[in-house]
């Protein structure tokens, strides 16, 4: 065990520094320069190119990079918030789109649920039927279309929530945008359920357990839903990382001031030092959750780590 | 054309009222700062007609913030690294530099309480206010200036803006300092006293006054400076403020930021809002609609939107001085470095069409290399008011354009022209492209352009390489005298990206910068004239319009003051009633 968990642990670490040097080449092959601007002549752009060492070999470039990282330093922001230091523009709008993208997930794993459970249960009813269509629906329709039409409704007409993104009122003001991004997470978690549940109801341990008297909630929820969820968790690891690294158009449309938005109004200005760091952020959640699935399926399953061992 | 000039007396009278309001507000407070200049005094007559209702706002300081919206976030609140006009919007409501616009935007007293010009016009010496302090209790100080100024011309601090010093404000040895040839404290500027700054030019300035509120030339305090370290002008607490407003809430790059009134600012009795709340909505629907809900009180509108609201006694076109234009690779292309190519082109664009089909934001129509509304003269009026001053060069003419088109093709010894024109990816421009497009090839036979659309920082770069045929780019002003756009196409500036040249311009160009009419404001505007003829009449770039921007203000606010230079929207005189 010991074994297997170590060499994920390098084989991540390996493909992180992999990530970042890709990164890196991308940047250089990126269209225009951060400081391609009317105003500023090619006197200017040298200084500020020496100012921030982008005059320098990539090489020198990426090692450096690599080693300020390892110090915590990210580098500082070049357009969207001049000299500002990334970790400090990150530090404050990471955990607002894990706020948002963890109450989406929630909302949408939950209903998800319960919406698949209907329809696996009640196979083949005018309720298994709605539940398909309120999942294709959800898997079909962008968020940013939901988050328009719910901050339409419930912002402008009923003014029940607010439109925007508010500090003074966190709850309310995540409520549209929470539900908007969940609407993907639920239809995707729904359809795995409803499949996952009839595969399940229709096993051999399945009448055993019925055979042995077993009945009711217990049932469902100890031998069947138990059994479905597997792979159901390994959907929802990367929707978790999805969500929670912002979504982009969802924060726009909202003016939340996520690491969503961030990301896009960086790669417009060619901001390199964010678009690596939030690019990087990404890869590292996206990588250590993998990892975490990885180790816990080994725990879980003996299957999988004897597998693993044998390769 | 009569729906521009149909635009044009709805916009002026927009900014007309805009700025009776302004002056009403200033004149009862007689705040001793407003010691309005006499050029003023064309505008004088205006609080007049406007006394019987002003008086009575002014008694009740507002209750309620003052909501608006912003398209894009903060850049930075340093005065020497910010570079945009959000921005510069914002650190101008906790900053006062030497000098502020009044509602018309001519320079008058802020900081300073007078200044002295030397005869020769080359050293400036102004007072500063005895109470004018930062809101630790710090007097505001002429060494803050010096302090200041240096940062924007240090090498090292690598201020995008340090040519407002060196070549627009034409400052003692801040072209040596910038090039690194000079120690920054060579820069002539110089606290004679604790209040007394004294700066000397390389040449006299006639704008120099102006260059007082551009936010390159605000003070910062060194100790406070210094004690913020790398943290400077990221929070509240690393900013200081001198200004109408106190920072209270931000960080960077934030959606929602707050200002208070500063109660300590030596004006404060002049300032009526008690805060401004920023909120940055990026998506115009969401915006408006907010707008609508009366969320905000005032937020930009898209064209599109336009139709919607145009209607709404709240809607207004607010002159926003981008001159956009077509820049013609005359070096690098051989069929554009053919003037009867260029005038074809020029001849056959249909620019009221631009404005009034496609844009429908208030935008309008030019016919001068140096755009309306930015630059008053001598005698107090537009440099640019005359439209059709170059109509023979430059019109919407389609025979003349097929004219000059045969003309250029014959000497070119061609029947067809095929053409790249680079265009920013961004909604707008690309829409007036494929309108220009379009008007080029149905007048020109044999005409063909393509469109190359770019992200805006790939656009630049193609342009300033001469990696381009035609490009389509705008220019917006920095300082409120028409060499802001004439000093572009100087031979060898990186503006000028069609590599035009011409020794008689240039000469122009020089006199007017720093040699012999310098000191003489009448000869030199009349020799800009001049200068401009030249560019016009070889058609160097081809103007299109002048932007504006669509915005809704809601019918409690007044007061806010609307400047195509340096700070767009002043809120010093802004009433918002309950």
């Amino acid at each position: 065990m010991k074994k297997y968990v170590g060499k994920r642990i390098l084989t991540s670490l390996f493909t992180l520094l992999a990530i970042l040097l890709v990164l890196f080449i991308l940047m250089q092959l990126m269209p225009g320069s951060p400081f391609n601007d009317e105003k500023l002549n090619a006197d200017q752009r040298a200084a500020l190119y020496t100012k921030y060492g982008l005059d320098q070999p990539i090489v020198v470039q990426f090692f450096k990079y690599v080693g300020n990282m390892l110090k915590g330093d990210l580098g500082v922001s070049y357009n969207i918030s001049k000299n500002t230091p990334i970790s400090q523009l990150i530090q404050t709008r990471l955990p607002i789109s894990i706020r948002i993208g963890g109450c989406a997930v929630g909302l949408g794993a939950v209903i998800g649920l319960i919406l698949g459970l209907i329809a696996a249960l009640k196979h083949d009813t005018i309720w298994d039927t709605l539940a398909t269509i309120i999942s294709v629906i959800g898997v079909s329709v962008p968020s940013y279309v939901f988050a328009l039409a719910l901050s339409y409704n419930f912002g402008f007409k009923l003014g029940w929530f607010p439109m925007l993104f508010s500090q003074q009122d966190i709850f309310g003001s995540s409520v549209l945008p929470s539900v908007s991004l969940s609407m993907f997470t639920m239809a995707s978690i729904a359809r795995f359920t409803r499949s996952e549940m009839l595969e399940v109801l229709g096993s051999d341990y399945m009448l055993l357990a019925e055979s042995k008297g077993i009945s009711g909630a217990a049932l469902i929820f100890r031998h069947a839903l138990r059994n479905a969820l597997i792979p159901i968790i390994t959907v929802l690891a990367p929707l978790i990382v999805d969500l929670m690294t912002g979504s982009l158009v969802v924060e726009k449309i909202f003016a939340i001031p996520g690491v969503g938005s961030l990301l896009v109004t960086a790669i417009q200005s060619n901001d390199y030092n964010v678009v690596i760091s939030l690019s990087f952020i990404y890869s590292a959640m996206y990588i250590g959750i993998m990892l975490v699935v990885d180790i816990l399926y080994g725990i879980i399953d003996p299957r999988i780590r004897l597998a693993k061992k044998g390769d | 054309m009569k729906k521009a000039k149909a635009f044009l007396a709805i916009a002026m009278a927009a900014t007309l009222s805009m700025g009776l309001v302004g002056c009403g507000g200033s004149a009862d407070t007689s705040a001793p700062a407003a010691s309005t200049p006499a050029e003023n005094a064309g505008t004088e007559a205006a609080p007049a007609e406007n006394s019987g209702t002003a008086p009575a706002e002014t008694v009740t300081a507002g209750t309620m913030d003052l909501n608006v919206m912003l398209e894009t976030p903060v850049e930075s609140l340093d005065p020497q690294q910010a570079t945009d006009g959000t921005s510069f919007e914002v650190i101008a409501n906790f900053t006062d530099g030497l000098m502020q616009m009044d509602a018309d935007g001519q320079a008058v007293n802020a900081l300073a309480e007078s200044y002295d010009l030397s005869e020769d016009g080359l050293t400036y010496t102004f007072h500063i206010r005895e109470d004018a302090n930062w809101s630790n209790g710090t007097p505001v100080t002429a060494a803050d200036f010096v302090f200041a100024w240096q940062r924007a011309v240090d090498p090292n601090v690598a201020s995008e803006y340090a040519y407002m010093l060196s070549d627009i404000g034409q400052i003692k040895n801040a072209a040596e300092i910038i090039a690194g040839d000079l120690d920054k404290s060579e820069l002539g500027v110089t606290a004679v006293d604790e209040k007394t700054l004294q700066v000397e030019l390389n040449v006299p300035v006639s704008y120099f006054l102006s260059l007082m509120y551009f936010p390159t030339y605000y003070p910062v305090n060194e100790e406070f400076f210094t004690s913020c370290g790398d943290t400077y002008a990221t929070s509240p607490d690393t900013v200081l403020s001198n200004g109408a407003f106190i920072l209270d809430s931000y960080e960077p790059a934030a959606t929602a930021f707050h200002l208070t009134k500063n109660n300590d600012y030596y004006d404060a009795a002049r300032i009526r809002l008690p805060g401004l709340n920023y909120q940055v909505i990026q998506d115009s629907q969401q915006a408006l609609m907010s707008y609508q809900t009366g969320a905000l009180d005032t937020t930009l509108v898209n064209g599109e939107q336009v139709d919607q609201v145009q209607d709404d006694p709240e809607f207004m076109a607010i002159g926003a001085g981008y001159l956009w234009y077509v820049t013609p690779n005359i070096d690098a292309v051989e069929e554009l470095a053919n003037l009867n190519v260029r005038l074809a082109l020029t001849y056959a664009i249909n620019r009221e069409a631009i404005t009034a089909d496609v844009l429908k934001d208030g935008s309008a129509p030019t016919y001068t290399a140096v755009p309306m509304e930015f630059a008053a003269g001598p005698d107090g009026s537009d440099y640019s008011e005359d439209q059709t001053r170059y109509a023979d060069v430059c019109a919407y003419d389609a025979d003349k354009a097929l004219e000059c088109w045969n003309a250029g093709l014959e000497e070119l010894g061609v029947s067809e022209i095929t053409l790249d024109m680079v265009v920013d990816a961004d909604d707008a421009p690309q829409k007036v492209a494929q309108v220009l497009k379009e008007q080029w090839e149905t007048t020109l036979p044999g005409f063909t352009v393509n469109l190359v659309v770019e992200p805006k920082k790939q656009r630049v770069e193609d342009l300033q390489n001469g990696n381009f045929e035609l490009g389509l780019t705008r220019w917006g002003p920095d300082y409120a005298d028409p060499m802001t756009y004439l000093g572009m196409w100087i031979t060898d500036n990186s503006n000028n990206y069609g590599l035009w040249s011409n020794a008689e311009y240039d000469a122009i160009i020089d006199e007017c910068t720093t040699g012999d009419l310098c000191t003489d404001a009448e000869g030199r505007w009349a020799r800009l004239y001049d200068a401009e003829k030249l560019v016009m009449d070889e058609a160097v770039i081809f103007p299109l319009y002048t932007q504006c921007n669509a915005e809704m203000m809601s019918s409690k606010v007044t007061g806010v003051e609307f400047h195509p230079v340096a700070i767009n929207r002043v809120y010093k005189n802004a009433v918002k009633a309950e």
